[in-house]
């Protein structure tokens, strides 16, 4: 069970971005889509074989030609200042058909993804997911915010479009991040490595289906780039994010007229604590929240 | 901290260049189970060995299947007369590789093994009345070789489809691939409506092929006999029900049958097979 790096450039001061699939493929479609508009190269991969079971067979005239695993890859890219290490996982370590990984297999490859980012003298990590929150889709997603050092949050809170824990009522601060994406904050903390996650926002009615929701993987992006100091043509997720809000939609409308009926609400909701007047009473709000949880039966997590 | 190896070996193994079977219980129409399940009663093999559950099944509780509490299994038996191995196993859960690994760590250094065929059945759309034929799945030329003087259908040509995952025994042959173990799946299409039940004729399929590779001796007339009286049912079952025959006539013509005629047929045989059981 190991790494395998490709090459070993001599990277400045270089900052990790990592994500796993989890809700809407939110950090992932952020994070690939980083790595890909700044061209980073490959630069090595996490052996997969003790993670997972094989994703697919090539079986060519009776003979077992490849047998292709999900994938575990390192990218980098230097800028010049602060340079940049990425990490992408196609899947979470499988461990008894759980969707997202926990136990001894996401600690040893939280463990591994940081070896990495040591050994390239990483002082900084980010990871990305989604936080399911009652939201309405045609929103712009907010980014929850969470470091794993006090320190961060004075640096977290200048993020724009940002929340902090703290800030949604009646969390108090705290709450969950499943899976790898939130794991490895917390073997980073225990390494002394400095690391924050980035969750995009999606609605809650949105969290049970199998689609990926482009527009907050935006919100992420519009954080990350900010916080990193790069600048990348946003915009060319426009096209995804279209196709996304068709089918959303085209989902929506197959909701029950009373369901719709109570998500349409939401437009002028915000769970958040409020730091305007809402344009309707807190009672109203809380009701609608109350109704909206009460019929998904799940409150606001994390991925 | 050193880990601790997964599996206990019995006794001392005295097999050299020998043959490792491989047959899952969770197999398209039990079927590996039924193979090996035959081949260790009529061998008389002897356990030697077993992989351990706890690292690669939950052992939350157990499961209840036909009202008896099952717990996962992971036995070697050997033939030391046939210079024969053959491996009886629940599909591991999690840690698929290590498991892998440590049925051919056992069969490696202690049995010596030259070779390895795991069996498995496949679904097919055709009639019962069809042939059975074994399509094997080499991992490396050696074995591609060693296949070629006997008659099986050759020429696999398979890609997992989107949303389906490759089997174990694809892995075992991968993992043995790497290690240099020659090895061989073979793939035995059953007629979709035995899959509740068990299909008799394609285990005598493959005992027939251990049979005459592995030069065992075994008398087979008792295979035979199960495959008659298979045939003699269905055939009962045909002249009962005229529905039946006409869904079987379409097949045995390659008429493929609607979802909804291919579930009925399927339902049919087998509360008819399972009820004059």
């Amino acid at each position: 069970m190991g790494v395998r790096l490709y090459k070993e450039p001599g990277l400045e001061n270089p900052i990790m971005i990592a994500s796993w699939p989890g809700i809407g493929n939110i950090g992932l479609i952020a994070v690939d889509t980083l790595k890909n508009m700044l061209e980073a190269e490959e630069l090595g991969e996490i052996e997969p074989w003790d993670f997972f079971y094989p994703k697919k067979v090539l079986i060519r005239n009776g003979e077992l030609k490849d047998l292709e695993f999900p994938s575990s890859k390192f990218y980098f890219k230097r800028t010049g200042e602060k340079d940049m290490l990425f990490f992408i996982g196609e899947e979470q370590p499988a461990d008894g058909g759980r969707a997202y990984a926990e136990g001894k297999k996401a600690y040893q490859m939280a463990n591994l993804v940081l070896d990495v980012a040591q050994k390239f003298g990483c002082q900084r990590v980010y990871t990305s997911g989604a936080a399911v929150a009652p939201i309405h889709h045609t929103a712009r997603p907010k980014v929850w915010a969470v470091p794993n050092a006090k320190g961060l949050l004075s640096e977290v809170k200048t993020y724009e479009n940002t929340i902090l824990m703290s800030e949604i009522e009646g969390r108090g601060g705290q709450g969950n991040i499943t899976g790898l994406n939130g794991l490895l904050l917390g073997v980073a903390r225990k390494r002394g490595i400095d690391a924050i996650c980035v969750m995009g926002e999606i609605p809650v009615y949105l969290q049970g289906f199998p689609i990926p929701y482009p527009r907050a993987s935006k919100s992420v992006l519009e954080v990350l780039t900010a916080a990193l100091g790069v600048e990348i043509d946003i915009d060319r997720l426009a096209g995804f994010i279209e196709q996304s809000d068709s089918q959303v939609e085209q989902l929506y409308e197959k909701f029950p007229p009373e369901i719709k009926e109570q998500l349409d609400k939401l437009k002028s909701v915000s769970y958040a604590q409020p730091t305007e007047p809402a344009p309707i009473t807190e009672e109203d709000k809380k009701r609608i929240l109350e109704d909206i949880d009460k019929f998904f039966k799940k409150g606001p997590k994390e991925d | 901290m050193q880990e601790m190896q997964s599996f206990k070996i019995y006794g001392k193994s005295e097999l050299q260049d020998s043959s490792l079977i491989v047959g899952w219980k969770e197999d398209v129409a039990n079927l590996g189970a039924m193979v090996v399940d035959y081949l260790n009663k009529k061998l008389g093999t002897e356990e030697f060995g077993e992989i351990e559950p706890v690292n690669f099944f939950p052992l939350g509780g157990v499961a209840v299947e036909n009202n008896v509490a099952q717990f996962p299994e992971s036995k070697f038996y050997s033939s030391p007369e046939k210079n024969l191995v053959i491996f009886k196993s629940n599909v591991p859960r999690v840690e698929w590789h290590k498991f892998l690994n440590s049925i051919l760590d056992v069969a490696e250094h202690y049995c010596h093994v030259k070779e390895i065929y795991a069996i498995g059945g496949m679904v097919s759309l055709s009639a019962h009345t069809a042939p059975r034929e074994i399509m094997p799945v080499t991992n490396l030329p050696a074995m591609e070789k060693t296949l070629d003087q006997y008659d099986l259908a050759g020429g696999m040509e398979y890609e997992t489809p989107p949303g389906q995952r490759p089997t174990l025994s694809s892995f075992l042959l991968w993992v043995a691939r790497n290690r240099g173990i020659p090895a061989a799946s073979l793939w035995v299409p059953v007629p979709f409506y035995l899959l509740a039940t068990e299909d008799a004729a394609a285990c005598k399929k493959v005992v027939d092929f251990f049979d005459t590779k592995l030069n065992l001796g075994i008398d087979l007339r008792d295979l035979d006999e199960a495959v008659t009286r298979q045939n003699e049912k269905l055939s009962q079952i045909r002249f009962s029900f005229p529905e039946v025959d006409s869904y079987i006539r379409n097949l045995e013509s390659n008429v493929a049958l609607t979802q909804e005629d291919s579930e009925k047929l399927a339902k049919e045989i087998e509360e008819y097979l399972r009820r004059i059981d």
